[in-house]
């Protein structure tokens, strides 16, 4: 690609959405319910773990204007991402609080409510596991009798499984025993805790769906049109042919909709009924029925040289999986690449657990595990700087990844990063005046901190058609979820590949029917895999348009330019044709001109040997983070203030700056959120707690600042233009970086997540137990 | 959703009229003000009730009346009216304040005086613990006729009233006091406070306080006057930080009940500072 | 007996049930579905609309109290062609991402800007916390209502 390409790619390309939703004509799912529609509504288990003795839909099935009710019976399919351990309805056991056991469609909601108390569902209690420390206990009791039956649906060497460990993924390299054993070496062993973060995203999940011409029609709420297809086609019996998925515009995802959830339910209501079926969750089952973030608990130690190198590190990471392994057998393979991929480590081992436990699945959610890996990297850091007497920043200077430096699974990572990132953050917190001054009796503190995550990328596909009027449309299984990539960086990477205007560039609406294969919008790897797609796409329209611009022109290809909506002779400005004439003219002569491309991860090597039941040996686009706080703490009541925020973010190229800055705002907020208020608790009945916007916590606007942000360029990429995604990373530090500046305040370990303000309070008072992670030995 | 169900909804235009609904349709209905309250009965796992009475329509309950003694608050004033109407009041800032930082912009214009003080349920109340400090009486209705209790007394009763009852007005007597009101939400704001204290004091020519009103929320299932703290600050210059020891030395007559939001601990070892807080506002002025 | 409402300008009825919620009337029966239902608890401010020029949350009003009043929903702000100033400047700020909280957003602003046109910032903020948005943590939110108060203090020198 040229540089006046990349220079044209760059724009703060203004979103075409905006208006509608600003106007409120935007017609999400929950907009698009026709009046005729039967209304869904799920019967859910109200215990943690039971066999179930009977169930008896018989008095339900009569009751005023209920169409259909479905159970087990109707969709005996179990599924999954990493194993397939989940079946649509439980059927034998209940697993959670919360589980479908039916659902009913009824003429109205009301309707469909009152059917579902009316069905008769007897349960005999059993021994429920609500907490990783009960699940990994001698003798506990077994989520899944049967797991060993299970199959297992993703390939990765090594893995291991049993008893309520859903998987078991592990990394070592070197020999950490040795490094342990050293006698120059001083040890230092951390743990932590946090607990789990639901998405809280405007838009419920939900679906709309009916039976055309013999399939199913999905209009879904969702970030992965495919996976929904794969999925109910799977729970449903179905082959996925016979499953169609079209996205109207999301009202926020942040990864709650990135796997399959509450559409497969709506499918076979439709299905029984025959007739169209609504089912959209309430935000009570939205927040109660998951998934979240995990809860995790993390040990880690490390054996550091009085010089302050870490020549070994070893770290157990139990995470969450609730009820069903989900996401979280699949993110076991994170914590080699979040834990284990900022810092320079001589020998390293870490094992990954996904544990199962009676309560609501988990799933992904915005830098996943990730997050809070680095909040227990970097309190683990800054834990190891008191211990040996080292400067925080220094030690991070000196230790973090450079060119040619291996992370943990051998992987070697290209280009000096991390090092001028911080540099850059320096100079930008000298710049501002310190916020010491303001804080007035409260307590100041302040930190910085590193982080690594990546860019998800896996298969996309587009096709690019060339209208005969000049405009190009992008066909693609993208959705928008509010991060603006398919209405701002799709199409300038089209219309700059094209040399026509980004307004130019129609972006179809996800359509299974319409678009290739996408493994969904999340992961900042919409912009990267999409974009990289797309542009391969319009490789193949360029080479058509010049082709024909060429006999048109009497030039050769090689002389000519796409650019401002026409095909130029090189150095002859302003003559040429243009582009909506050749299409015009290809049509009539060879045919409408379109082009199609995918794309998928290269495959960056790792080291042999290091990596067993890991999904990814290595990442293809490392993703550099590097975050400063300043906060005042009150000493009476132990709120947290935050006074300034900073962030110098990896971001390869920035495409649509204005769009990046958008997205870190967004994203720190959610971590602010992650770090201060949001807290999800289980009750001793194996519910969560917490039940909507009043009882769960997130940031609003006086509870945030203007984040202060400088955006790194020029680190390896190979997205197009050189881009990395963007849209995931600004919640990985934030936890860490809180939790830190807490910590300098107030000279208390802080072990814990969510620091809200009795957990704050209780630091202080020197009233906080000490963490038992027994049941996480390295 | 509704669309089974015929709920009544009766629009009286007196007190009179309320109280024979009421009455007559005894456990089957209830009254209904702002409906903030009611209209999130599923997130209490309540029933809808069959029928409401709606004070919308009754021009006493919606008065704000001066009299030499008292301000007299018809129960259907909203929030955002008692902060429009009583804050050139310096007396009564400490209601005024209560009322202008609790819950939210939107709910303030639905959420009524009387919503606050009769929902038994509603440990976090706002307007409780500002009027109880100003030695507030509740004016009811039955159908024995009208009925002044103290607040205090209101509270006891509130859930233990047989008979159908109307909350007519509160009657705020005037004196020369100052008052403020301490609240203590997780966040900035737009959640219900942990902790609240409210207090009104009356002082001396010589600076010295007279009286001291302490009234505490939202620590305990229901809010009620800190008598143990306003016997040891009478006579007692207004000096916030004298007044957060005592504080410090009475506040575990308080247990503090346990929540999601927090435990009961943390509302007790939060009251000494909204005491302080609420002393060092009254200083300011 | 129908509850008649005027809706926008036009006038309305609706004889469901009285107590159902405002926002499942504007929805459900008058297909207004700017007004979103997002919490049922009014602490999101998605479902703001204006009764009587007064800022409701619209999903804990039972639409008999709303009886024979005027109701304003985001899709009565500006007219078919042009955008209210307001939207205008969140839109020039590239303030919008999934987009379903600005209705409730701007319903709230309308009214803030109304009662308080030289706001500051710290005041803007407060009267933003019954309006959660979760994509874009709030700032350019902000900055956009600032620059109207900012026009109204230059259009006031």
């Amino acid at each position: 690609m040229s540089e006046a390409e990349t220079l044209a790619a760059v724009v703060n390309f203004a979103r075409r959405d905006a208006r509608d939703k600003l106007r409120g004509r935007t017609r999400y799912m929950v907009d698009q319910v026709r009046p005729g529609t039967l209304h869904g509504f799920v019967l859910r288990a109200t215990m943690p773990s039971a066999r179930i003795v009977n169930i008896d839909t018989s008095v339900a099935r009569r009751m005023p204007g209920v169409r259909a009710i479905v159970t087990a019976e109707d969709a005996p399919g179990r599924f999954g991402i990493g194993i397939a351990d989940q079946p649509l309805f439980a059927s034998d056991v209940v697993r959670y609080h919360g589980e479908p056991i039916a659902a009913v469609a009824a003429d109205t909601l009301w309707q469909a409510r009152e059917a579902a108390a009316a069905i008769d569902v007897r349960l005999e209690a059993m021994p429920a596991v609500l907490t990783l420390a009960e699940a990994l206990s001698n003798h506990a009791h077994l989520v899944h009798r049967d797991w060993k039956r299970y199959e297992v649906l993703l390939e990765a060497e090594g893995g291991r499984r049993g008893g309520n460990i859903a998987w078991e993924a592990t990394v070592a390299r070197g020999d950490t025993a040795a490094a342990f054993a050293r006698s120059d070496v001083e040890i230092i062993e951390s743990s932590f805790r946090v607990g789990r973060q639901s998405h809280m995203q405007l838009e419920p999940r939900g679906a709309i769906a009916s039976y055309e011409d013999g399939r199913l029609h999905l209009v879904a709420s969702t970030q992965a049109p495919w996976t929904v297809k794969n999925v109910t086609a799977r729970a449903l019996g179905l082959p996925p042919s016979r499953v169609r998925v079209t996205v109207p515009p999301v009202g926020g995802g942040f990864g709650v909709k990135y796997g399959c959830s509450i559409e497969p339910y709506a499918a076979a209501l439709a299905r029984a009924a025959g007739r169209s079926v609504a089912l959209i969750n309430s935000r009570q089952e939205e927040l109660q029925t998951c998934p979240c973030r995990e809860n995790a608990d993390i040990h880690i130690r490390s054996a550091v040289t009085p010089a302050g190198d870490i020549v070994g590190r070893e770290a157990t990471v139990l995470m969450d999986c609730g009820a069903y392994g989900g996401e979280q057998i699949y993110l076991t393979t994170m914590t080699a690449h979040t834990l284990g991929s900022a810092y320079r480590l001589g020998a390293v081992k870490m094992t990954s657990r996904a544990v199962y436990t009676n309560t609501a699945p988990n799933g992904a959610f915005r830098a996943c595990n990730g997050v809070y890996n680095v909040f227990a990297l970097e309190r683990h850091t800054d834990e190891i700087c008191s211990a040996i007497g080292m400067d925080p920043l220094e030690f991070r200077h000196r230790n973090v990844l450079g060119d040619g430096d291996i992370g943990s699974t051998g992987q070697v990572f290209e280009g000096n990063v991390l090092g001028p990132m911080l540099d850059r953050m320096e100079a930008m917190s000298r710049s501002q005046p310190s916020k010491r001054a303001e804080v007035g009796e409260r307590l100041y503190g302040k930190a910085t901190t590193v982080g690594t995550w990546f860019v998800f990328v896996g298969p996309s596909a587009a096709t690019v058609n060339l209208n005969p009027d000049g405009s190009a449309t992008l066909v693609t299984a993208g959705v928008e979820i509010g991060q603006g990539t398919m209405m701002q960086s799709l199409p300038q990477i089209v219309a700059a590949r094209l040399g026509i205007r980004p307004e130019d560039v129609v972006v179809n609406a996800a359509d299974t029917d319409a678009a290739g294969f996408d493994v969904g919008v999340g992961g900042g790897r919409t912009t990267v895999s999409l974009g990289a797609a797309a542009s391969v796409a319009c490789d193949e329209v360029r080479r058509k348009l010049l082709e024909v611009g060429s006999k048109m022109l009497q030039t050769s290809p090689k002389h000519l330019v796409l650019k401002n909506g026409h095909v130029e002779i090189v150095g002859r400005a302003g003559g040429g044709i243009s582009v909506a004439r050749i299409a015009e003219h290809a049509q009539a002569v060879s045919g409408p001109i379109s082009g199609s491309g995918s794309f998928t991860r290269a495959g960056v090597p790792a080291m042999m040997g290091c990596a067993a039941g890991h999904f990814l040996d290595s990442v293809d686009i490392p993703v550099f983070a590097v975050h400063e706080c300043e906060i005042a703490i009150d000493p009476d009541t132990g709120h947290v203030e935050v006074l300034s925020y900073r962030v110098v973010q990896d971001v390869g190229r920035a495409l649509n700056p204005s769009a990046i800055h958008g997205q870190i705002q967004g994203g720190v907020t959610q971590g602010l959120g992650y770090a201060l208020h949001e807290e999800v608790t289980i009750n001793p009945e194996g519910q969560i707690a917490q039940s909507g916007f009043g009882s769960y916590r997130v940031p609003l606007a006086q509870d945030v600042v203007p984040v202060e942000i400088a955006l790194h360029e020029g680190a390896p990429s190979m997205g197009p233009f050189g881009t990395k995604g963007a849209g995931e990373v600004p919640i990985l530090n934030v936890g860490a970086t809180i939790a830190c500046a807490v910590a300098n305040a107030t000279g208390k370990r802080v072990q814990e997540l969510p620091l809200t303000p009795p957990r704050v309070l209780s630091l202080m008072l020197d009233r906080t137990e000490e963490l038992d992670l027994r049941h996480a030995p390295f | 959703m509704q669309d089974q169900q015929r709920t009544g909804l009766h629009k009286p235009e007196t007190v009179a009229e309320a109280l024979a609904a009421l009455s007559d349709l005894g456990g089957g209905g209830t009254v209904m003000a702002g409906a903030t309250w009611i209209m999130r009965a599923p997130f209490r796992q309540e029933p809808m009730k069959p029928a409401y009475v709606s004070l919308a329509q009754i021009p006493e309950l919606h008065r704000i009346e001066f009299t030499q003694a008292h301000v007299r608050i018809g129960s259907a004033v909203t929030h955002a009216r008692l902060v429009r109407e009583l804050q050139a009041i310096p007396e009564l800032r400490g209601l005024v304040s209560a009322a202008g930082d609790s819950a939210n912009p939107a709910v303030r214009q639905a959420a009524t005086v009387g919503g606050n003080l009769c929902t038994a349920d509603f440990a976090a109340a706002d307007l409780v613990p500002a009027l109880l400090c100003q030695d507030a009486e509740v004016e009811i209705l039955t159908t024995e006729g009208r009925q002044l209790l103290s607040l205090d007394a209101f509270l006891g009763l509130r859930e233990r009233l047989e008979r159908a009852y109307l909350l007519v007005s509160v009657l705020v007597p005037r004196r020369p006091l100052a008052s403020a009101h301490a609240r203590l939400p997780l966040r900035k704001a737009g959640d219900y406070p942990v902790a609240i204290v409210s207090v009104a004091v009356e002082c001396r020519p010589d600076g010295n306080m007279r009286g001291a009103a302490i009234a505490v929320g939202s620590v305990d299932a229901v809010a009620r006057r800190w008598r143990g703290l306003e016997r040891a600050v009478a006579g007692l210059p207004l000096d916030a930080l004298r007044i957060h020891q005592l504080a410090l030395d009475l506040a575990d007559e308080f247990v503090g009940r346990d929540g999601p939001e927090v435990p009961g601990w943390y509302r007790v070892k939060v009251l000494p500072t909204l005491v302080r807080r609420a002393f060092a506002t009254l200083q300011q002025h | 007996m129908a509850v008649r409402i005027n809706v926008n300008g036009e006038e309305r009825s609706f004889d469901g049930d009285v107590v159902t919620p405002l926002l499942d009337v504007l929805r459900n029966s008058f297909f207004l579905t700017g007004a979103k239902d997002v919490c049922r608890e009014g602490f999101c401010g998605a479902c703001m609309v204006h009764v009587d020029g007064v800022p409701v949350i619209s999903c804990l009003t039972p639409v008999g109290l709303v009886d024979a009043k005027s109701v304003l929903t985001i899709e009565g702000l500006g007219d078919e062609s042009d955008l209210v100033p307001l939207q205008r400047a969140l839109e020039e700020g590239d303030a919008v991402q999934c987009g379903m909280c600005f209705p409730g957003i701007v319903m709230s602003l309308t009214n803030l800007l109304a009662q308080q046109p030289l706001a500051a910032r710290d005041e803007i903020k407060r009267g933003l916390c019954g309006n959660v948005c979760r994509c874009t943590g709030y700032e350019r939110i902000v900055d956009a209502a600032l620059t109207l108060a900012r026009n109204e203090r230059r259009a006031n020198v």
